[in-house]
Parts: structure tokens; C-alpha cells; sequence
């Protein structure tokens, strides 16, 4: 029998037992919504973070005091020179000082050097006041090392003293009213003008570093927060990291073990997210695979049903000329039929499913300002490719029985 | 018209002291008991019995449903037992259309699928197998019914469709199985005559399983069976005048 026939022969035996076809490709269809939702979900999130690491800047590299802390990464803001600060108020007192600047700027493969403090200040605009956080940079090589955006203004210049650049939320919609450029307002009682606005939804602040250590309480010069270096060549990363940590180590006299500094890139954050990302997927896309296993234990049992249905006419089919294999054909296609119709209206209610769940979860930070599901034809056709085959495994030895029935056998069925 | 008297040439289906035995717990209990006969190719042969005498097995073991479990079964001078299960099957769709007592059509499908299922396990072209499973259902008288479902017919059609879909290979034997079984006497009668006239006119081998002996009077060779062995071969004398 040609293989035309076959399948024309299997479509009506799905179209003749509706009920029963319906349900059994329910089953599929829920495995294989649910394997598509949370597959789309983690490639939408490992594309948003991408996106937006990439545009951190692959050649910085920030290094703070104390030991390394697994929650510093997701402490990151819009900038690379925005390292976190959590480490001293970790409570440790190892610290970064014009000493480990100094060594840093010997290396040739830096490019250049930004050292910042960081703290919460009290600020008031038109009566209207509240906390924010404040970053001092150094402001000769500020403009060149972030990765931050101006909307309004320009960048810190070398010359600036009484000055800052503004968050985008702070000069639009933090105070009653807007705090644009020009504009006066206080930092811990002192005066400061606006002369950039960023083009982000931060309420930060950045001022040059030598005002910033007056105003923010319990700063001295020349202790620093944050350094974040430029590396010269970006190619060369590791090697430089590896460079740097070797010459910090030697001038702070630590080894390895007591290493009281971290250094962390943000290529490596990007790295070290996506993998994160991608097992978190893989280990809750496996236990949806389960229900798509129960999806394929029911096509086993719907077609073990349809041959014990089906045993005369298969009999019938043996007597009038029908060969082993055209039986087992019909079989193992309805099988597939059924997988694939499945996988596909799968598909369509996982990335429904997947669109909701992306917008429940959007004001997550990490989903935020994107869409973050992404229904690829990869995952589609892998769908569509597991659940026919799902069905066709489920199938082969409900189809190799029938199509093993003798013609007398089955014949005599009732 | 092939002419009658040709049946009296080579057997085109031959038992060779054949035996069935069916195991039933430890007892084996034999319904075929060292059986031979030859059927000549044209001839129109009924096999008759009362019930129990072996008749259903013969019919399976001659339509090469079932294998001997001893003796030789020749299809066309072929040894059924050396074929494999595929070419079994192929050679029986080829060679032997089937008429079963409760016609045995798949209920989903309509007359004319019905008819045209035969041809499409022997893959005939799409056109062909159309304009075979048509002629025959016009030959049968259903050319109005073609696209009726089984359970839209009456005994009697439901029968006629089951004589087209063993017609519509051109096998060269008709194996038919209490044809009228399930019908009442005009409509078996009408059967009957069907039967003959593809006999008569088509030259086909026709094999008929029956227990009603005027049903009989339609074939030329009469094989009489009883507890699974050959009783009598005798001809119809009536049929031959």
C-alpha cells in the first residue's frame, strides 16, 4: 500500500474516534505547552539579559574590596563602572586605596582607570525631599569608561567641581516637580547644578569624585568603593584579569586563600547569567518533559485500545491483501498523527502561555523593558519533531501487534 | 465468455493430505484429518457439511488464512507453507476474493471504499482502482449505492458490495463462506445467482462453504465433509445437464 493510503487510512481512524483521539491529544498537547513555555521563557530571558549586558561593555573590568559575593552580580546597575559596594557593608574592612591605584596604573594592557565611592544622600528640590544613591567618579575619565547614555546635558568634564549628572527618573518625575538642566538643588544642604540628565529610569546621582567624598557621610579621600579599569584589549581579558589580581595580591601581601579584593567583568557576569539562565531552563523544561512522557503513555493506550477495536477490520484488511506492513503503517501514522496534532496545537497554547507568563513576570528587573518570550523555530520544530516521535515510540508495539494478528485470528474477533 | 469445460485442466488449488490440529489445553483435537483434493481451475465447487465437520477450517486453510499443521496446501502449484507472511498475503489478495457470511465490511467506510480497499493494498493507480471499484459496483447492481456506508444498505446490498470488493482484484478464485447465509431465501437466491453467473461468465474458480444442501445445486463439484474428513466428491449431474 502506498504510504498516501496509509496516512488517508490513519486520518480516518483519528476522525472516526473523536472522543477518544481528542483526549489522548490533549494529553500531548499539555506536555508539549508546557515544554514550549518554558523553553521560550528561557530563551526570551537569556535574550534580554544578553541585551542588555551587551551593552555594559565587554572591556571593563570592576574589582571591590573583600571577598567575592555570589548576589554582586544581579547588584549591577546600568553602568560598567557601577560595580557593587555590598562588600564593605558585608561588613568587611578590607579596602581599596590610591595604593592599589597606583599599581594598577603600572600595567600596560589598562587602558584607564575610574575610582568611585558610593553612598545614600539626602536630597530636596522645591520642598519636595527624599534618599538616593550617589556615585563620586572620577570625572577626567568618567565620560569614557560608562556605559551610561546622556539624554539631556553632557557628561562630567575634568574642570567640573559643583556639578552632577542626574538619573532619568530623578530629574523627570521624582521631585513634584521636573529637575532639569541648570537646575539647582541640594545634596546633604549643599547647592549642586544639573548639567546632564541619563537616559535611564534611575534616580542616581554622579558627581565628581573629590565633592562627592565631602558630601556623602563617613567617606575620606583617596579610599575607594569601586575601581573599574578599561582594558586595552578586550581579546585579552582573562589574561588581564588574571594580571591584575596577580598585582593586586603582591601589593596588598595576600595569597589566594586570604584574598581580601574580587575582581569580576561584566563578560564574565554575562557568561556566568546565561549559564545560570540556561540550567534553570533545562532542569524546569526536563520536569515538563514528564508530562509530555504521560502525554506519550496515553497514545500508547489509546492505540492498544484502537487494535482491540480494530482487530476484525485488521483481519479483514490481512484477508483481502493487506501485507504486515502496510497494518503496521496505519498504525504507527495514527500514532504520529495523533503526537503531531498534538504538538502542534502544543505549540500554538505554549506560546500563549508562554506571552502571559512573560508579562506576569515583566516587572521582574531582569525581564524588564523587553519582550522577553521567544518562541523560536528551533523549539517549534524540536516540538513538533519529539511529540510525532513520542507518539510513534508510543506506538510501535500497540502498531507491530496488530500488524503480527493472524488474518484467522482476528477474523473470528468480536 | 471463458468456456466451462476448461475447469477440467490443472488444479489451481490442491490439498495434499492435509491436517489441522487446534491444541485446546493439553488435548489436541483435530478438525482436519488427512484431507486432498484438487479444485480445477473454472470449477465451481461447494463444500458441505453439518456443523462441526471441518468445513470453516477447509475454508481458512484454502483461503490461506490459516497454515496446515501437517500435508501441503498448492495455491498455483506454490507450497502456501514456504511463503512468508508478506507474500502470503500478497500472492491471497492477488489470487482469492472472499465472501463472508456476515460480509465483513469495515462499517466506517462507504460501498464504493469498501470496494476500492483491495485495490488499493495491491496499489493500483489512483484512476484505475476508481474506474475498477465503479465497474464493479455497476456489475453487482450498486452503482446508485456507491457512496452509502454498509449500514446504509440492506443485507442483501451489504453482500453484493462484499462479492464487488472480492471481484475487484480479478482474482482468479472466489472463496465465499455461507454467502447467504445471513440473507433470507429471495435475496440468497439472487446471491446465488450472482455467483453463478461470474462462474458462467467470468470463468472464475468459485470455492463455496455451505451447510444448506440446495444450496448445493449451484456448484458443479460437490464435497461432502464430515468430522474432518472427506465423505464424497461428487458432481452435480443436474448442473452438468
Amino acid at each position: 500500500m502506498k504510504i498516501t493510503k496509509s496516512f488517508k487510512h490513519a486520518f480516518n481512524m483519528v476522525r472516526h474516534s473523536k472522543l477518544r483521539s481528542w483526549l489522548t491529544i490533549i494529553g500531548i498537547v499539555i506536555g508539549v505547552a508546557a515544554v514550549i513555555a518554558i523553553v521560550s521563557l528561557g530563551e526570551g530571558m537569556q535574550e534580554a539579559v544578553n541585551s542588555r549586558m551587551s551593552g555594559l561593555g565587554g572591556d571593563i573590568v570592576t574589582i571591590t574590596p573583600g571577598a567575592s559575593h555570589g548576589g554582586e552580580m544581579f547588584a549591577m546597575r546600568g553602568g560598567g563602572d557601577r560595580g557593587s559596594g555590598a562588600s564593605q557593608a558585608a561588613g568587611n574592612t578590607a579596602t581599596l586605596t590610591r595604593t592599589d591605584v597606583q599599581v594598577l596604573r603600572g600595567m600596560p594592557d589598562i587602558a584607564m582607570i575610574d575610582t568611585n565611592i558610593r553612598g545614600t544622600v539626602n536630597v530636596s528640590y522645591l520642598g519636595k525631599s527624599g534618599k538616593v544613591s550617589m556615585t563620586g567618579v572620577d570625572q577626567r575619565v568618567w565620560s569614557q569608561i560608562t556605559t551610561s547614555k546622556i539624554k539631556a546635558g553632557r557628561m562630567l568634564d575634568p574642570a567640573d567641581q559643583n556639578v552632577v549628572v542626574i538619573g532619568g527618573r530623578l530629574a523627570s518625575s521624582y521631585f513634584s516637580q521636573p529637575l532639569g538642566i541648570n537646575k539647582m538643588f541640594s545634596i546633604e544642604g549643599k547647592a549642586f547644578r544639573v548639567v546632564g540628565v541619563l537616559d535611564d529610569q534611575s534616580t542616581s546621582i554622579d558627581m565628581p569624585i573629590a565633592m562627592a567624598s565631602q558630601v556623602i557621610p563617613d567617606k575620606s579621600t583617596d579610599v575607594y568603593d569601586t575601581i573599574v579599569v578599561k582594558v586595552k584589549d578586550q581579546n585579552q581579558l582573562n589574561d588581564t584579569i588574571i594580571n591584575i589580581q596577580a598585582k593586586l595580591m603582591t601589593a596588598r601581601h595576600v595569597s589566594e586563600k586570604n584574598m581580601d579584593f574580587s575582581i569580576t567583568s561584566n563578560k564574565q557576569m554575562q557568561e556566568t547569567m546565561a549559564q545560570t539562565i540556561g540550567s534553570m531552563s533545562a532542569f524546569l523544561a526536563a520536569i515538563a518533559a514528564v508530562s509530555l512522557i504521560v502525554g506519550a503513555i496515553g497514545i500508547a493506550n489509546t492505540m492498544f485500545t484502537s487494535v482491540l477495536e480494530k482487530t476484525k477490520e485488521i483481519g479483514i484488511m490481512k484477508a483481502i491483501g493487506a501485507r504486515n506492513r502496510d497494518i503496521l503503517m496505519i498504525f504507527l501514522i495514527k500514532a504520529a498523527l495523533i503526537g503531531l496534532i498534538g504538538g502542534i496545537l502544543g505549540v500554538i497554547l505554549g506560546a500563549v502561555l508562554s506571552g502571559s507568563m512573560a508579562s506576569l513576570i515583566g516587572n521582574m528587573p531582569i525581564a524588564r523593558g523587553g519582550g522577553i518570550a521567544i518562541v523560536s523555530l528551533n523549539s517549534v520544530l524540536m516540538a513538533l519533531f519529539v511529540s510525532s516521535g513520542a507518539g510513534i515510540i508510543a506506538g510501535i508495539v500497540p502498531a507491530y501487534q496488530a500488524s503480527k494478528l493472524k488474518p484467522v485470528d482476528a477474523l473470528r474477533y468480536e | 465468455m471463458k468456456k466451462r469445460a476448461e475447469f477440467q485442466g490443472e488444479a489451481i488449488l490442491r490439498l495434499q493430505d492435509v491436517w489441522k490440529i487446534y491444541k485446546m489445553g493439553a488435548v489436541d483435537v483435530p478438525a482436519l484429518r488427512g484431507v486432498s483434493l484438487d479444485i480445477k481451475q473454472g470449477d465451481f465447487v461447494a463444500i458441505t457439511g453439518a456443523s462441526g465437520s471441518g468445513k470453516s477450517t477447509m475454508m481458512n486453510l484454502m483461503g490461506c488464512l490459516d497454515i496446515p499443521s501437517r500435508g501441503h496446501i498448492y495455491l498455483k502449484s506454490r507450497d502456501i507453507s514456504t511463503l512468508s507472511e508478506s507474500d502470503l498475503a500478497s500472492f491471497r489478495g492477488r489470487t482469492i476474493g472472499f465472501v463472508f457470511q456476515q460480509y465483513n465490511l469495515i462499517p466506517s467506510m462507504s460501498a464504493f471504499e469498501n470496494v476500492l480497499l483491495p485495490l488499493e493494498f495491491l496499489e493500483y493507480s489512483d484512476r484505475d482502482a476508481a474506474r475498477r471499484a465503479k465497474e464493479i459496483l455497476d456489475i453487482v447492481g450498486l452503482g446508485e449505492r456507491m457512496h452509502h456506508c454498509p449500514a446504509q444498505l440492506s443485507g442483501g446490498q451489504q453482500q453484493r458490495v462484499s462479492i464487488a470488493r472480492s471481484l475487484a482484484g480479478n482474482p482468479e478464485i472466489i472463496l465465499a463462506d455461507e454467502p447467504s447465509g445471513a440473507l433470507d431465501s429471495v435475496t440468497g437466491k439472487k446471491i446465488m445467482e450472482l455467483l453463478s453467473k461470474l462462474w458462467k461468465e467470468e470463468g472464475k474458480t468459485i470455492i463455496m462453504i455451505t451447510h444448506e444442501l440446495n444450496l448445493a445445486k449451484y456448484a458443479h463439484t460437490i464435497v461432502e465433509l464430515k468430522d474432518g474428513q472427506i465423505m464424497r466428491i461428487h458432481e452435480n449431474r443436474e448442473i452438468i445437464k
